[in-house]
């Protein structure tokens, strides 16, 4: 294969810039590392043991910010350009707008971005309270200028591509995305802080905490993965209509859902109840997706067992099922009565946020990298399988260990007892979060370690592959 | 089918109508029900803590009367300027140190929470949306997760004193909070004593008028000098 490229190949080859790939999906693991060891040390002030304690600029709540900022700008977003890097072009056919120039100050003008984010946190006490937007409100202009260049880069060739025919499915996500981002950062960290107040505020934040998932992480990673999945299998997704319901279905209810992070709050009851509905009927939605996927991979499935990058997209598209059947529940009035403020809520979003979103672009940035580098697979298999494992039974413990501490601290504090009983009946969860913190960052350090060896171990690689 | 699929459709309709309408629902038209509550700046929030007298401008008035030497040199007299920049430091501190993280700023009206925080009879009210119309709530810290107590009531339910060795190192007053200590928001005075720095008595000013004008009555709250 590797000595007789099809013309087709050759073609798509000069489409994708290489470099910005490398750069973006390299970034993207470092910053992946980078707040999985974040969240391990705040991890670590909750079971007592944090190592710096009495130092300003290692202060845990100072670290979390940094854990969920960082988890946005520095591990999401690189990744999902990078995946996009290689993605747009090829199911259009068309080059990005501008990759030598706009592309390389895009890349430079994002890590700056998240670099200054850092400092402006960790050292300069400017933080910002809306939740998912902790970058300080004066760095918030950049990045919304930076999204409104990332609309430009991937939006032309999307738009050359619409000229000629019907768009694939990946194309409506990914222009919906690239309209949606700049809005919702926008919307999310101006308005509160400048044209409201209070519940007004609340409720815009609660839409951004959700937008920013919904509307820029969710549909760039369905979109990626209507790319990748039908790629991998070599054969078309089983049902457009379904497709077209997917994502007509998430455009319409999903920005609706904010409120539901402040349910029974003073948010006018009837913004409440909307979200609460349209939550609900997203689940039917997502299923019919994940329908089309499962059906899609009838009569294929046997390619899991030797193909990790394909088993990492379809675990992650199973947990995002979990996530969200439990979402139709926990939504409700009645379970928030219970489970709001616990560490229920925490275990949902990282199956979301990493058992989902960092599964899938682990699963894409496994089948790119080797091609970038122009090989087969990955420099390891074991390597490959080890961390896998590592990361979905991390994940998977770490979720049903959060679900349970929730129902312990939410009843605990129905039941009226003394504050400090949440606290230490919560502790030997707690204990047992932070070793199931230890096995995925396990999980991504030998990820990453594969990734280091696949780039270098270069030439006796492909030689092997020409003698076989 | 052909036009539903192409660029202009999805960026009209998904990207730019439904997101607008979403919008619409979830936060234009609350604002709309929610718009005729006043909106507070940090000095009418001085001003009526002080024409109430309420705890808060009686502890600040104790952390004067305390901290004598720190307080003149970073914030001279008691009165409702300093107790406005009091006000907004602590706020930014209680931001940037990411307090919001485990301590919320809501009381539901659900799961006993009126019981549980706030003093019964004293602090121990519902949220109510007019009591977040200010510039102290903007953005909104209602926050996500109870790791520690919500502190939307805490003016009645600790003193002054409390606070003080609570957030200098929270063990010694809480055997088994796993909150971590903070000790840079203390200096030692000519004495040689710890005692709360510029942004330690912002932070416990704004902490102590959490809740604060929830307090009955105020009148017995008031410092007799």
């Amino acid at each position: 294969m590797a000595t007789t490229a099809t013309a087709t190949e050759v073609q798509a080859t000069n489409l994708v810039n290489y470099t910005l790939v490398k750069l973006h999906v390299g970034m993207g693991l470092f910053f992946f590392i980078v707040v999985a060891l974040m969240g391990f040390l705040y991890s670590l002030q909750l079971d007592g043991i944090y190592p710096f304690p009495g130092i300003e600029f290692l202060s845990p709540g100072r670290v979390r910010m940094i854990h969920t900022a960082g988890a946005a700008y520095g591990f999401l977003v690189n990744m999902f350009t990078g995946l996009l890097y290689w993605a747009v072009p090829r199911f259009t056919g068309y080059k990005v707008f501008d990759e030598k120039y706009l592309g390389m100050f895009m890349f430079i003008g994002l890590q700056a971005a998240v670099l200054i984010t850092v400092v402006a946190i960790l050292f300069l006490g400017q933080a910002d309270n809306v939740e998912w937007g902790e970058t300080p409100w004066w760095i918030d202009p950049v990045i919304v200028a930076w999204l409104l260049l990332h609309a430009v880069q991937f939006g032309t060739p999307i738009l050359k591509a619409s000229q000629r025919a019907p768009l694939y499915v990946s194309g409506w996500y990914i222009a919906a995305m690239l309209v949606w981002t700049p809005l919702v950062v926008f919307m999310g960290n101006f308005i509160p802080r400048f044209w409201s107040a209070g519940s007004g505020a609340g409720a815009v934040q609660s839409t951004f905490i959700h937008d920013l998932v919904g509307l820029y992480v969710t549909p760039v990673a369905w979109g990626l993965m209507y790319y990748f999945v039908p790629v991998i299998m070599k054969k078309p997704m089983w049902s457009h209509g379904l497709s077209l319901l997917g994502f007509w279905g998430l455009a319409f209810f999903y920005p609706m859902n904010g409120v539901h992070h402040f349910l029974w709050s003073p948010i006018p009851m009837f913004a409440q109840y909307s979200a609460v509905f349209a939550t609900v009927a997203i689940e039917f939605a997502v299923t019919s997706v994940l329908i089309n996927f499962m059906m899609t991979l009838r009569g294929s499935a046997e390619v899991l067992k030797y193909n990790v990058p394909l088993r990492y997209m379809y675990t992650g598209a199973i947990f995002y099922w979990i996530t969200c059947f439990q979402c139709a529940f926990h939504v409700t009035l009645t379970f928030q009565k219970v489970i709001h403020f616990t560490d229920w809520v925490t275990g949902h979003a990282h199956l979301i946020m990493f058992g989902t979103f960092g599964m899938w672009v682990l699963g894409m940035a496994e089948y790119v990298w080797p091609r970038l580098f122009g090989k087969e697979t990955m420099y390891s298999k074991g390597m490959s399988e080890g961390a896998y494992w590592l990361l979905t039974i991390g994940v998977i413990a770490m979720f049903v260990d959060l679900t349970a501490a929730g129902l312990v601290q939410g009843f605990d504090w129905i039941g009226l007892n003394p504050w400090i009983d949440s606290v230490n009946f919560s502790k030997p969860f707690w204990y047992f979060r932070s070793v199931a913190g230890i096995m995925m960052i396990t999980g991504l350090l030998m990820y990453a370690m594969n990734f280091y060896k696949t780039a270098t171990a270069g030439k006796g690689l492909e030689a092997q592959l020409r003698n076989a | 089918m052909g036009k539903m699929e192409r660029f202009p459709f999805v960026v009209l309709v998904a990207g730019l109508g439904f997101f607008l309408f979403a919008d619409f629902v979830s936060w234009a038209l609350p604002m709309f029900v929610l718009k005729d509550i006043p909106m507070k700046k940090v000095e009418d929030l001085a001003a009526e803590a002080k024409a109430k007298n309420t705890s808060a401008w009686a502890d600040f008035q104790r952390l004067a009367m305390y901290y004598p030497e720190q307080f003149k040199k970073y914030y001279g007299e008691v009165n409702e300027k300093s107790f406005a920049k009091a006000l907004k430091i602590g706020h930014h501190w209680y931001v940037a140190e990411g307090c919001w993280n485990c301590h919320s700023q809501m009381i539901r009206p659900v799961s006993n929470e009126t019981l549980r925080f706030g003093i019964p009879g004293v602090s121990n009210t519902v949220s109510y949306p007019s009591e977040y119309q200010n510039e102290l709530q903007a953005p909104v810290l209602w926050g996500t997760k109870r790791i520690g107590p919500d502190l939307i009531r805490e003016a009645a339910v600790h003193n002054v004193d409390w606070q003080v060795a609570h957030l200098y190192n929270p063990q010694t007053t809480s055997p088994g909070s796993n909150m971590p200590g903070y000790p840079w928001y203390f200096e030692k005075d000519k004495n040689g004593n710890i005692v709360p720095n510029e942004r330690g008595i912002g932070l416990l000013t704004y902490i102590m008028w959490l809740g604060s004008w929830e307090v009955k009555p105020t009148k017995e709250w008031a410092l007799k000098q």
